[in-house]
């Protein structure tokens, strides 16, 4: 198990459901069926960083966050 | 936004000379810091570019989402603070040296120069061009509001909650979320646009119900061209519009498109008609590669300038791969997708409407309303929109392009 480097943390108010994070890093989320969206990794390795990083940026409405591990 | 050094040793002054002509690292210099800008450098760094990133950016605010300001936050009585938290975006992880509150004015692509407009001349070996664009607007009249940043969404909120008389001039999206938002705040709203609002945007069947629900919540929507807008000797704004009709307004909002800001590269040979072009890739010409509202792009569909938070997004990440990989690199490949929120209708659609053709209800029931619709299109795809209906970006792409997807 690599060891983590960031948490990812999801504001559930704020989403939306656009999905546009899954599009993105689909190995680390995904929406269900009722639109909701499911963290599916939230302690990132280091390999995983940049796919987490690349999920929070394209969230319009700021949902995700990245903290440190 | 403070200055903050970068990955490699700040240099003490702007408009040395660029980094490659000392050997590593060399720099790139983003002009724009809005989601491309932000965008490009979060791809240049996660890509292993680990040069000086320089990024100039006219706005002095953190990085927000501008998909927001016409929004939620219009109608939030809380979002008049000083740094609204609802828009706020994550911070660039990028390490870039970022240059605030400035501009570029003029471009020298042989000398490798952005010319800023506090005099500095900021050198480059590569240049992202992400500046964005600007609201047309008839007149400099303070009663003339237009909106596209967090500023502007200030001043209008502010307008708003003294509940003025509001005429919102054209019907796309912006437009009518504005006037959405005016009605809420118990404004009185006249929306002025030829032809059924939202029409151009997600076709006829989706335009007329949100234009019968703007209706229904009391917005007097009036077919009509706008000619002149023109300061009234009375006080106020006089609109002029194509059938003679003069109409007298306190507040104007006006929500006819953007421009892009392409002045600073008059003279830099970059220009064609006043347009900067990129291929498919964003690429303009070797080592500059511009990326969302400021570019019109290359597609099989012809070029293309959409001001849409996914084109910046997809565009900026082609046009970072491009600049560090070349031609090896993959083109921006999708289906448009956008949003917006209006008079109780969320609506999402992915793809381009097709001209002449009803949509089919894939899922729900169109008198809640809550549907998932779809329509059949050309060999390339339809589109598929999704009212008040939870549905992901990646199913709403795969019921857009249902040929795409084998079974």
């Amino acid at each position: 198990m690599a060891t983590a480097v960031a948490h990812l943390e999801l504001d559930r108010p704020r989403c939306e459901g656009h999905g546009l994070c899954e599009e993105a890093s689909p190995h680390l989320m995904h929406l269900d069926d009722d639109g909701e969206l499911i963290l599916d990794v939230t302690d990132i390795p280091e390999a995983e960083l940049e796919a987490a990083k690349t999920a929070v940026r394209v969230c319009p409405v700021a949902a995700l966050k990245l903290a440190r591990a | 936004m403070s200055v903050r050094p970068g990955p490699a040793a700040p240099r003490g002054a702007d408009g040395v000379a660029s980094a490659a002509e000392h050997g590593t690292p060399r720099r790139i210099v983003i002009v724009g810091h809005g989601i491309a800008g932000l965008t490009a450098g979060d791809t240049l760094r996660a890509e292993g570019f680990d040069g000086e990133l320089v990024v100039v950016g006219q706005e002095w605010h953190a990085p927000y989402s501008r998909p927001a300001l016409s929004k939620a936050m219009l109608s939030d009585p809380t979002a008049t603070g000083p740094e609204p938290e609802a828009q706020a975006l994550a911070a660039p992880s990028d390490g870039a040296r970022v240059l605030a509150g400035r501009s570029a004015v003029r471009l020298d692509p042989t000398a490798r120069t952005v010319h800023l407009d506090d005099g500095t001349a900021l050198d480059y070996d590569e240049l992202v061009i992400a500046s964005g664009a600007r609201p047309r607007r008839f007149t400099d009249s303070p009663d003339e509001l237009t909106l596209r940043t967090l500023d502007d969404a200030r001043a209008l909120r502010r307008r708003l909650v003294g509940r003025p008389e509001v005429t919102v001039i054209g019907g796309g999206p912006l437009g009518m979320e504005v006037a959405s938002a005016a009605r809420e705040s118990g404004c009185d709203v006249t929306l002025l646009q030829r032809g059924v609002p939202m029409q151009r945007h997600v076709g006829a069947f989706l335009g007329g119900m949100c234009t019968a629900a703007a209706r229904e919540r009391g917005v007097r929507v009036v077919d009509a061209t706008v000619t002149a807008v023109r300061p009234s000797p009375a006080g106020g704004l006089r609109l002029e519009l194509s059938d003679g009709t003069v109409l007298a307004a306190g507040t104007v909002v006006t929500a006819i498109g953007d421009e892009a800001n392409v002045e600073w590269l008059a003279g830099s040979g970059l220009l064609s008609d006043g347009r900067l072009l990129t291929d498919e890739r964003g690429v303009v010409a070797p080592g500059i590669v511009a990326a969302g509202d400021v570019a019109w792009r290359r597609t099989g569909a012809g070029l293309r300038r959409r001001s849409l938070w996914t084109d910046a997004i997809e565009q900026a990440r082609a046009a970072a791969l491009a600049l560090l990989h070349g031609p090896d690199a993959a083109p921006a490949d999708y289906a448009p997708y956008f949003w917006t929120e209006q008079f109780g209708l969320n609506v999402r659609i992915c793809g381009e409407v097709p001209a002449g053709v009803t949509p089919t209800v894939v899922d729900g029931d169109l008198a809640e309303p809550r549907a998932l619709l779809q329509w059949e299109g050309p060999a390339q795809g339809g589109a598929a929109a999704a009212v008040n209906f939870r549905i992901s970006v990646p199913r709403l792409r795969r019921l857009a392009r249902p040929a795409a997807v084998p079974a």
